[in-house]
């Protein structure tokens, strides 16, 4: 197996004011290209669908973190368009409250692997996710009222996070180390400075190891 | 991480419109912005956002007087391929 290789990140917290947010964003030029987008903001609204270049994403998952307040959902796209394109995501309605977007490309990327979602859990909130394959990526984000402290991957390992405020605290972004991870069951912890926080985690494929045709040497033993 | 910033402007009568006009890394210049919009579009959402979300009030009300404020709040590794120019100083907004 191989890690996907981590590409351009785009970070934004704005106030739609409208019934859709865009924002441009650079993928990636490479094979197996994945871009993936991670969204919170307000309950008082729903995601209704998410474009990139046009082309739809989808949906994996759309949570309404009812005791937060906020709706938090992940979309993604495999082989996306490369250079700079606008990603579009839509609401049901306008939406005056802040919004939380993580947008993340890749290349030489397998698609999604796992996904688990958790709602709020004291601090520090810890879950576990069974990665698939060797050398995957783990994504995870989470929301509380007061400040977050931490994103481990796995626990014990601080990875590096943005926070937002969309009235309520985000972390987002946080990602595996670029070698990955090893398939099997992963542990990772989220932890805030007081109160409950959401645990969202998800895999990110690399490419299963293929054989390598491209030169060499070829030794017959007779 | 390279911030961008939008100039915010009405589309319409009730609807907000980003357009971003150029990239910083100056936090001097980030702060500027920021507390500038804080202390106007900020505060008139912050104090709106339910009467602006059943419709009971109009973002165009703030517009009133106002063609457009700008916000530094989109962050990016690299503005390859975005056409997007260094802004050094908030008066060259």
């Amino acid at each position: 197996m191989a890690a996907p290789t981590k590409g351009n990140v785009t970070n934004l917290n704005q106030t739609p004011g409208a019934n859709n947010k865009t924002q441009n964003h650079t993928q990636d030029t490479g094979n197996n290209g994945l871009i993936i987008a991670q969204f919170t903001m307000s309950n008082t609204r729903s995601y209704t669908s998410c474009t990139y270049g046009g082309v739809a994403m989808t949906q994996l998952y759309q949570l309404n973190r009812g005791g937060l307040s906020q709706r938090m959902a992940f979309y993604y796209l495999e082989n996306p368009p490369t250079g700079n394109n606008q990603l579009r995501v839509n609401f049901n309605g306008s939406q005056f409250n802040p919004i939380s977007i993580h947008i993340r490309s890749f290349t030489d990327s397998g698609g999604i692997g796992a996904s688990l979602r958790s709602g709020g859990s004291s601090s520090p909130h810890t879950g576990n996710l069974t990665v698939s394959q060797d050398d995957s990526l783990v994504m995870i984000t989470s929301c509380c009222v007061n400040a977050i402290a931490t994103q481990q991957i796995p626990t014990g390992s601080n990875k590096t996070f943005t926070t937002h405020n969309t009235n309520r605290q985000v972390a987002t972004g946080a990602i595996s180390a670029n070698a990955g991870e090893i398939a099997g069951v992963l542990s990772v912890r989220a932890t805030s400075v007081f109160g409950n926080l959401t645990l969202d985690r998800t895999e990110i494929k690399g490419l299963s190891s293929s054989v390598d045709t491209s030169g060499g040497d070829f030794f017959a033993i007779m | 991480m390279i911030t961008i910033i939008s100039k915010i402007e009405l589309e319409g009568t009730d609807n907000l419109k980003y357009t971003d006009v150029g990239y910083t890394t100056d936090v001097g210049v980030i702060n500027e912005i920021n507390e500038d919009y804080d202390s106007t579009l900020g505060k008139f959402l912050g104090e709106n956002r339910t009467k602006l979300e059943i419709g009971e009030v109009l973002i165009s009300a703030f517009f009133d007087g106002v063609s457009y404020v700008s916000e530094a709040r989109t962050e990016v590794e690299n503005t390859d391929q975005l056409n997007l120019s260094e802004i050094i100083n908030i008066n060259q907004l």
